[in-house]
């Protein structure tokens, strides 16, 4: 019963932040503020991809940006191949392929050409890296800590080979100097309202969808392996496979989010898969609480735009990073459970909830609740 | 709920496509208005004050900084003050672009004022050439690039190397040996350095990158050792130059034998190694701290004066600081016209200069500078000891070591 109540809750904060973000532009349609307010969507996809693994299905991955930034160079590579031929070399090659003596477009290229190609890639290469390392490491029954450490080495092995590969990849500063995407005879630049509505309905249907997923029975299943890995090897559950569909079905939504970046941005560059960038999209989850996808998803909107908006007034120009680490403070030691935490206990409170649930996990209290009484039953 | 999504989405593709069409030009009209507002001039400074790269930005910062503090003293532009928004873009490309746009669009600046990697500048270009705008960008870079919405003060590869390069072969010989860092800029700059070998008859025993922050020089340095070059050219940058430059002393190389000859080495990476490390090795810049020039010593004691006795100025913080002077003086020349992004740019172009280097000058053909080359001899105590200096300020060629490709006002040409 309260299963429902606390679900139908949940549903109406995801439903109203969606409906938000999609008014948001009428009221303020102003194609600076759409640009800027569309990157830190993007960042809460990032981020609600993550809470999907970390949070809900306990696999902490600190490589998140490796996924990030390969689907933003698939998307700058087939925009790259598009720029006007002047300010690139003989038959179109890129201006800095140029630079560094490279005769003619290298294989890997070339399907580049090709926007739907570049769109699968963009998905397709980060989720297959995914899979393939998560085959390894779930397989091998690798946890905890020892997950992070080798996705965190993982992103760093892949930045060192961007940068040094310069012929190919632009190095240090990156993909630049890029054409406008077109799809469907509409086109997304990076101030347009079509811009930000691909933004913001990316991120109503990553959270919605992967909110319907954690209704399901593979939802609970995931929750599980989170609370007792061991526990639900021992029900007969293929823990490794549920564990790869987690992080591999996150990396893809990363590697999404990654596209839409660099269509914000307008250049793709090596720090957009930088081990900053991976850490950060850590802290944002926690801050606004890694145990729901909105929680998360408003954590990283929350974080990057007071950080935006702090350093850019004169006053805390000198001391933003001390504030910014100070509110992370603060909210880890206070708030264990991120933001998200005092909406919920908000609601619990209006609703006069007994004393019994507040005991319980709060974030994902009532998905937990329902798999507590089937454990119950089955022990 | 599914249905509202969609027709959301359907009226923001119908919208999108219709504000695609024809609106830079409404935005045009509407921002000329408002960078003429106000009596006060905005201008946007975008130097990295906390991040990787904040300890050289900072300086640059403080020079701009210092520019527009003197402007205002004496009265400003035209009677306007220079009004400058500072944002902290953190050394990291994407808040580049971030501040970038806030400056241009949120603040309506007519100008910006930033950067010092290329990194940072390229992720700058798509706002400031979008929208129109101006990018004054101070430091020395690898050239081949020709915006229209950016100014260059700092020097391109020809200007630091076409009279380096035969100083460096008449005193010492011709074997180089070529060693930089391992992106854009050194690879632009060791081009440029094998076509002038190959004129002079010279040739390279060695080419050689490291990765950026490496430390560890021991296997080049027995490869140095091997091939026994006249000259090591170096366009190492960062904290490798200070590792770079011990372990040369440590091998016990000898300067006066088989000199280094950087492009990159300035005195604040002297401050760092220690100048007995650095000493007998050679720079080639369009400034040194020690040139002795009454706007030099003006420039050295404000600097000291302002930030502190211990600081040092170097060759990018002079053009940070001069470029605001170039600034002023093509926003003058507008008068009581419009002052756009744009309109200073063609008035920017043959305003000269008297600049603590020497009388600097933009050139109308490429938006770059005309600048005076010199090649300094470190010294024990941390300053470079002038050796040579052109007899004329050298022309900027962004294109120089590619024939057929031209710089021009309307953009790239190709011959």
């Amino acid at each position: 019963m309260t299963d429902t109540n606390s679900m139908r809750w949940r549903l109406t904060g995801y439903v109203l932040f969606c409906v938000i973000i999609l008014v948001f532009p009428y009221i303020l349609n102003n194609d600076y503020l759409l640009n800027k307010y569309a990157r830190y969507l993007i960042f809460g996809v990032l981020s609600a991809a993550l809470s999907f693994s970390w949070g809900y299905t306990g696999i902490l991955n600190l490589g998140q940006a490796v996924s990030f930034g390969l689907g933003s160079y698939a998307m700058a590579m087939a925009l790259k191949l598009r720029t006007i031929p002047i300010q690139t070399g003989a038959g179109g090659l890129p201006d800095f392929m140029v630079w560094n003596n490279v005769k003619a477009l290298p294989w890997f290229w070339e399907p580049f050409h090709s926007y739907t190609f570049a769109v699968f890639a963009g998905l397709g290469i980060p989720m297959l890296l995914a899979f393939v390392l998560g085959w390894f490491m779930f397989r091998g029954r690798i946890t905890g800590v020892f997950v992070a450490i080798i996705t965190l080495a993982m992103l760093v092995v892949i930045n060192l080979v961007i940068v040094d590969q310069q012929k190919y990849t632009g190095g240090f500063n990156g993909i630049t100097d890029l054409s406008t995407f077109k799809a469907f005879g509409v086109g997304f630049d990076a101030y347009s309202l079509s811009t930000y509505y691909l933004v913001a309905g990316t991120l109503c249907v990553v959270l919605l969808g992967g909110l319907a997923i954690t209704r399901t029975k593979l939802g609970l299943i995931l929750q599980a392996i989170r609370d007792d890995e061991n526990r639900v090897r021992y029900f007969g559950y293929d823990v490794a496979s549920y564990q790869n569909f987690a992080f591999t079905l996150s990396a893809g939504v990363a590697g999404f989010a990654g596209m839409l970046y660099t269509l914000v941005m307008e250049f793709a560059s090596p720090t957009f898969l930088s081990v900053q960038l991976s850490l950060s999209i850590v802290i944002w989850c926690a801050v606004g609480g890694r145990g729901s996808l909105l929680g998360a998803a408003l954590g990283a909107i929350l974080v990057t735009g007071v950080q935006g908006n702090l350093s850019e007034s004169p006053t805390f120009l000198d001391t933003w990073m001390l504030i910014m680490g100070a509110i992370f403070i603060i909210v880890v030691l206070f708030l264990p459970n991120g933001l998200i935490s005092l909406a919920e206990k908000g609601v619990r409170l209006l609703k006069h909830k007994s004393a019994r649930e507040t005991a319980t996990h709060p974030v994902a209290g009532a998905a937990i609740a329902t798999f507590d009484s089937k454990r119950v039953r089955e022990s | 709920m599914n249905s509202t999504r969609r027709n959301f989405l359907k009226a923001s593709a119908a919208l999108g496509a219709a504000c695609s069409v024809g609106f830079p030009d409404i935005w045009i009209k509407n921002a000329s208005l408002a960078h003429a507002a106000g009596g006060e001039v905005k201008v946007g400074i975008l130097y990295s004050l906390t991040g990787t790269t904040a300890i050289i930005e900072k300086s640059l910062n403080q020079a701009c900084l210092m520019a527009i503090e003197e402007i205002n003293a004496a009265g400003g532009i035209n009677g306007m003050q220079i009004k400058p928004v500072v944002e902290d873009p953190a050394s990291d490309p994407a808040t580049f672009a971030e501040k970038a746009r806030k400056l241009v669009l949120g603040d309506k600046c007519v100008s910006l004022f930033g950067s010092y990697t290329s990194a940072s500048r390229k992720a700058v270009l798509p706002v400031v050439e979008k929208y129109h705008n101006l990018y004054w960008y101070p430091t020395l870079y690898e050239g081949r690039e020709c915006s229209q919405n950016v100014i260059y003060t700092g020097a391109v590869p020809n200007q630091q190397q076409q009279d380096f390069v035969p100083w460096l072969v008449k005193n010492f010989g011709k074997k180089f040996y070529l060693i930089g860092s391992n992106y854009i800029y050194p690879k632009e700059e060791n081009n440029v350095c094998k076509i002038l070998l190959k004129r002079l008859g010279g040739e390279v025993v060695g080419e050689e990158y490291v990765p950026l922050g490496h430390s560890e020089f021991s296997s080049v340095i027995q490869k140095i050792k091997d091939t026994q070059p006249n000259v090591i050219f170096s366009t190492v940058v960062g904290d490798s130059v200070v590792a770079l430059h011990r372990q040369y002393k440590a091998a016990g190389l000898d300067p006066a034998k088989m000199p280094m000859a950087s492009l990159t080495t300035s005195e604040e990476e002297i401050a760092a190694m220690g100048g007995e490390f650095a000493e007998g090795h050679f720079t080639s810049a369009p400034y040194f701290m020690s040139y002795d020039s009454p706007e030099n010593q003006k420039f050295v004691a404000a600097f000291k004066k302002k930030y502190g006795p211990d600081k040092v100025t170097n060759f990018v913080s002079e053009p940070a600081y001069f470029q605001v002077y170039l600034f002023k003086q093509a926003v003058e020349k507008l008068g009581g016209k419009d002052i756009t992004p744009p309109e200073i740019r063609k008035a920017s172009w043959d305003q000269e200069f008297k600049a603590p280097q020497g009388v600097v000058k933009i050139d109308p053909k490429n938006s770059h500078t005309y600048l005076w080359p010199k090649i300094g001899e470190a010294q024990r105590n941390g300053q470079f000891k002038i050796i040579e200096q052109s007899k004329e300020s050298i022309e900027p060629k962004p294109y120089w070591a590619y024939p057929g490709q031209v710089c021009t006002p309307e953009g790239l040409k190709q011959a």
